[in-house]
This record gives structure tokens, sequence and C-alpha cells, in this order.
């Protein structure tokens, strides 16, 4: 499982990937939950492909700016994933960068989109957003 | 004096059709199921797990753990991820999830190399029956295990002899939209025919219009899948076993290599062997192939069935091409199943390409398949901009596709892996091979028409993608023990008996010589038919 300050990261991370505005952001729709429920069950093996990944996105904020990713300002923390997701990064990072992130951005989507009894789209939030009611 | 007089392996579309009618005739039939049934709350509705999207499982069979096949790469893959050309695995088979598009085959449909010649490396050919000997039995299984639509707009057919039981579904409002397209570019705008009650029938309901038909159970049971039509009626003759939770390790041979049977284990490990006088093979191309090789015998030492080298060629399934549509106006309005328009325009007489194949519009697409296969390619993946696209286009989205008819490889094959065992220590399947690349070139000729199909609705905005090269199978797999007068070319006769046999039947999309540019399911339901009947009036 994710330590604290992975898990600091992870949220800064999940609501750059799905951003607040008069709806939820990932975070708050429940995404972390989704992710920590697959973390045991389907995405047990990527679970320190996540922590190094986290980690490694937190390194390259501090290299960049002397903060740590979650204290970046959002148009900040966006720049840089952008750059995380072309593979442009200034550290050395353990894993591939942009794979990483395309598989966090997919799991992201999954945890807020999906049915909420995988554990994220908390109380239907985002097909609310999109219009997607279930009927019958 | 045999257990049974027949023996049913596989309860999908084949062979529960063939259980019920050679039940119903008096036979003593024993159905074989590999998995077990499964409720609607079974089967459930997890957007991630099912056979719409098998992300991360199904919900419908066969289990992830315990079924492998291997591909020519080395890899070994689980039933849910990419390559492995799944199909349901429960009683019922993919009828118990399936949106049940229930379409004739076209007359040229069987006629393939006949009208277009054989392109260089395919395999493709005629078929040893015509659509007139499949017509009255498409007409009993569309009556008995019921059909809705309307054979008045079934242009592209020979006039139909009866009228589908029961009217066309409504129409959601984005068919009302994609049928004034087909209108607009005087193209053919026809109904879908679906094994789903418009009207109540058959003592069960009409469809509720839920946003999860294909891909799950009906919450009502208004759709017909042989789970609660065949497979019920032969359990009420009185005439049939239904055994789920059983897996047929191979067939059992005489001395003198006549099959007398099959050898089973079941989920508790339990080996049994059953006799019957008759055998029906309905396990779907990939498995019902497999277990012919599985069978080796002296006579018969590359499996049974398979002496001239055809068992688990010309696997094929369906390309779906298509294209996704931005319109000004809400296209969505939640009224499930969703697809209901279509046009068969394109599947025979076009210039240039070897047949063609079918267009609709879609199902309701559920969000996060629509996040992952929907968004149009130069959309970032994630921020705001995405998150704004899904919220403002969701329901303005809308796509039309459809299966063209595939060109068969003789080099798509299913064969067997012996390094690699299954949960019961069965070799399981390899599969190696792709379709023909001219079914690549239909498919892209296909995508222009979609999108020519969705400008002609009032899109704002088309995109699509481009189709690759690779071995198609999957829930519309067929081909590998093809139906043939010549035992050299083929695996099954006319009346689907495996050449040189006179009791081992297949009843399932394996002998389809060529799959139409439909969803074949009703043709796998006809053919059992004709199949079922002929060994009730002949054993």
């Amino acid at each position: 499982m994710l330590t604290e300050p992975q898990i600091a990261i992870l949220q800064a991370v999940v609501n750059v990937v799905i951003p607040p505005d008069d709806f939820p952001g990932g975070w708050e729709a429940g995404v972390g939950d989704y992710l920590f429920r697959q973390f045991e069950r389907d995405l047990k093996d990527l679970v320190s492909v996540y922590q190094h990944g986290l980690l490694a996105i937190d390194a390259e904020a501090r290299a960049i700016s002397g903060n740590t990713f979650a204290d970046l300002t959002p148009n900040a923390q966006e720049a840089l994933l952008l750059r995380i997701e072309q593979g442009t990064v200034q550290t050395v990072w353990p894993l591939e960068p942009a794979p990483f992130f395309a598989l966090l951005v997919e799991h992201c989507a999954e945890g807020f989109y999906s049915d909420p009894d995988n554990g994220g789209n908390r109380g239907s939030v985002a097909w609310k957003m999109i219009g997607f009611e279930v009927t019958g | 004096m045999t257990d049974y007089d027949v023996i049913v392996v596989g309860s999908g579309a084949g062979g529960g059709v063939a259980a019920g009618v050679l039940a119903e005739a008096g036979k003593k039939v024993l159905l074989l199921e590999r998995e077990r049934a499964l409720s609607f709350a079974d089967v459930g509705r997890d957007h991630l797990r099912n056979q719409r999207l098998s992300q991360y499982g199904h919900n419908a069979g066969p289990d992830i753990d315990g079924n492998p096949r291997t591909d020519e790469e080395g890899h070994t893959i689980r039933p849910h991820e990419p390559g492995y050309q799944n199909n349901a695995a429960t009683v019922g088979g993919g009828t118990r999830v399936y949106a049940g598009q229930a379409w004739r085959f076209m007359p040229q449909d069987f006629r393939m190399a006949s009208i277009y010649g054989v392109p260089a490396g395919s395999s493709l050919a005629d078929w040893p029956i015509g659509y007139e000997d499949l017509a009255p039995y498409y007409e009993r299984a569309e009556w008995e295990i019921g059909v809705s639509g309307d054979h008045q707009t079934m242009t592209h057919l020979p006039a139909y002899a009866k009228p589908y039981p029961m009217p066309a579904l409504t129409l959601a409002r984005k068919s009302v939209v994609h049928r004034y397209g087909l209108q607009q570019l005087g193209w053919q705008d026809l109904r879908i025919p679906r094994l789903i009650n418009s009207i109540p029938y058959n003592g069960r309901p009409a469809c509720v219009h839920c946003q999860h038909c294909v891909g799950f159970a009906c919450p009502v049971d208004a759709k017909n899948g042989t789970h609660n039509t065949m497979i019920e009626r032969a359990l009420a003759s009185g005439n049939c076993t239904l055994r789920p939770e059983v897996m047929v390790r191979r067939l059992k041979v005489d001395a003198g290599g006549h099959v007398t049977g099959v050898s089973t284990i079941d989920s508790t490990g339990r080996e049994r062997d059953f006799s019957a006088t008759v055998i029906v093979l309905s396990c779907s191309a990939v498995e019902t192939a497999r277990l012919l090789i599985n069978s080796a015998t002296p006579q018969e030492p590359y499996g049974i069935g398979n002496n001239c080298d055809q068992v688990g060629r010309h696997l094929q399934g369906h390309y779906y091409p298509g294209a996704v549509g931005l319109f000004e106006e809400e296209m969505y309005d939640g009224i499930g199943p969703g697809a209901a328009v279509a046009t068969c325009k394109f599947n025979h007489n076009n210039s240039g390409i070897v047949g063609g194949g079918m267009l609709t519009d879609d199902d309701i697409v559920l969000p996060i398949i629509f996040w992952k296969r929907a968004l149009p390619p130069d959309l970032p993946k994630w921020g705001h901009a995405n998150k704004r696209f899904m919220r403002e286009n969701y329901r303005r989205v809308s796509d039309v596709r459809g299966p063209v008819q595939e060109i068969p490889s003789p080099d798509g094959r299913v064969t067997i892996d012996p390094q690699v065992r299954d949960r019961y220590g069965i070799p399981v399947a390899h599969l190696s091979g792709t379709t023909h690349p001219e079914t690549v070139r239909v498919a892209r000729f296909m995508n222009e028409r979609a999108k020519e199909w969705l400008m002609a609705s009032g899109a704002v905005k088309v995109w699509g993608d481009e189709p690759e090269l690779r071995l198609s199978g999957g829930q519309h797999q067929a081909g590998t023990c093809r139906m043939g007068d010549d035992p050299q070319m083929s695996v099954v006769d006319k009346w689907c008996k495996v050449h040189y046999h006179d009791n081992l039947f297949i009843a399932d999309g394996s002998v389809h010589v060529t799959n139409g540019g439909f969803n074949p399911v009703l043709t796998i339901m006809a053919l059992a038919w004709r199949t079922a009947e002929n060994i009730a009036n002949t054993w």
C-alpha cells in the first residue's frame, strides 16, 4: 500500500488529471478509493510502479521548482504533467515516464466514469455530470 | 446400450437449440456446459468486467484463472485479455448477455467465391447450402425463440414467408436522426431485428429499454437467449439433462475410431464418461476445434475430423469498422438497447472490394467505454478539456458501425499448445495467423461509408480508427470446421456431420464457411435447428 506522502502526491496528480470545476475533481469523486481497492485486486502488481512513479513526479517537481508537486500551482502542475506525458523529464526516472502517466490517466478515468460499485464515481457524480442515468 | 441418445457439448446458441429440438423430438439428451448458469445478479452491472469491456474480467465466463490460451509470440493470454478471442461461457453461452441482433445472412453470403472469385492467399469458398435451405429455419428461430422487427424493411432479402412475430423496438432519439440521414442519402433504411421482446411474448414481458443491454443480462427477462427458450423447453420435455460445470476433455472412440461418447471432468475434479449414439459439438469455433484436435486417435492422429488438416483453419469473426460523430443536438436519450436502424446497401455490389458489410447505429455506450473508445483523437486525454468534453458531449456523440464479411485465410487458425494446460490439465488452444488483407480493405471502405452516414445525419465532426491486419474471432467466431461437399477442403458435410463419421455433428459457428456481414447468431440457431431436425429424423 502507498505511504501517506505517496498518497498526498497521488491526490494532487488525480486532481490535475480530473480537475475540480463546478463538478468535483477526481479525488473528491472517489478516484483514490477506486485505486486503493484496485491496489488490492487487479492492480496489485502495479503498486510498486505507482510508488516509484509518484515519487518520480515529486522529484521532478522539486528539481524544477524546489517545491513538492502538491505545492505547485495548478497551472505549474498541469505543465509538469504535460511534459511527463511527452516523456521529457529532467531527473532520472526509475521507470518510463510517459507509459506510467498514460496508465495512471486510464485508471483515473476508470475510477471516475465506471460504476460506483467499483469504489469511485461517488454518488454517481460523473454520470450526473455527463447525463448518464440508469433506469430499469 | 448407451447412457443417452444424444450428447450436446456446449449450451450456447447452437447447443441450446440442438438440445431443445432433439429433446422435443423424444431423444434422451445430455446437455453439457463447462461453466455454471448465471442469474441476473450473478452477471451484475460491472462496467469494467463485462463482455463489452473486459478490462479486469468477465461477467459471463470463463473464469480468468485456469483457462489460458497462447499466441504465436509465446504469450499466455487470459480470457479477458486482448487476443484471447473470448466468447461467454455459461448456460446459454453468449446469448445470456448478447443484445440479440437477429440477422439472416443474404443469399449472396453463401456464394462468395462464385460471385467474387477467390483472392490470392485466401480460402474464400461457397457454402454447400444456400439461403433457400436455411430460410425455413430462420423463420422457425424467429418465431419460436422470438424476434422483433419489420420484415417489410428487409428489402435486401428475398420476401419473407411470414413476418416477424413482434413489431420492431421503439426508436431512440438518435435512431430517428440516423434514419433521417439514411433517407437523405437514399440508402436502404431498415429496422434491426432483435431477439428481444417488443411486446410480451412466450410468457415473458417486453423490453424496458434499460441502458445495460449489450454485454449484460436483462433485468426483466425480455431478451431471448437459449437459456430461457430452447433449453427451458428441452428441460420441460423431460428428455434433457443439463449438467453445468462439466468440461469435456476428449471424445471417446472405440477401437475402430468410431465416436462413442465423451470423457469429462467437473468443477469438483470428478472424472466421468458418458456414452451416446450421437454426439453434437457446440463449443464455438475455438473450443470445438480444440476438442476435436485434443481427441486424436490412431485413425485420426491430428484430431478427429482432421485428416485433411482443415480443423481449426479459416478462423474468422468480424471486423467492426465505423465512425463516431459529434452533433449539435443531443442524440442520447437513454432509450436502450440503442441500435435500431441499419442499412445493408453495402453488403454486396461494391466496386473494387470483395463483399462488404452492414452498418447500424450503436447500442448505448457506457461512460467508461465511451471515454476509452469514442473520444476524438485530437482531444487531450486528461485535464479540463477532457472533462469538459465528456460533460458537454456524452449525449451529443453518436457512432455508426457494423460487421464486415471477413475474407478468411487458412493461416488464421486454432491449434493446440501441448506445453500449456488449463485448470483441468487439458492442452489449451493456440491462436495464430491473421485474417486475409482483403478484410482490412473492406473495413476501410466501410469506415468511409460510416462517415458519410454520420455527415448526412447532421454530424459536425466525425472521426474513427484505421483498421489493422490481425487475427479475428471473438464473440462472432466462426469458420474452424467449415462445411463442404469435398472432404479434402472441409470438416463437415452439408448436414454438419463430420466427414467419415456417421454420428458426430457440429452445431455452432465453426461450420460457417463465411460469416456474412452480419451478427451470426440467428444463422447459428437456424443451422443448429436444421442439423438437429435431421438428426432426429435419421437416428
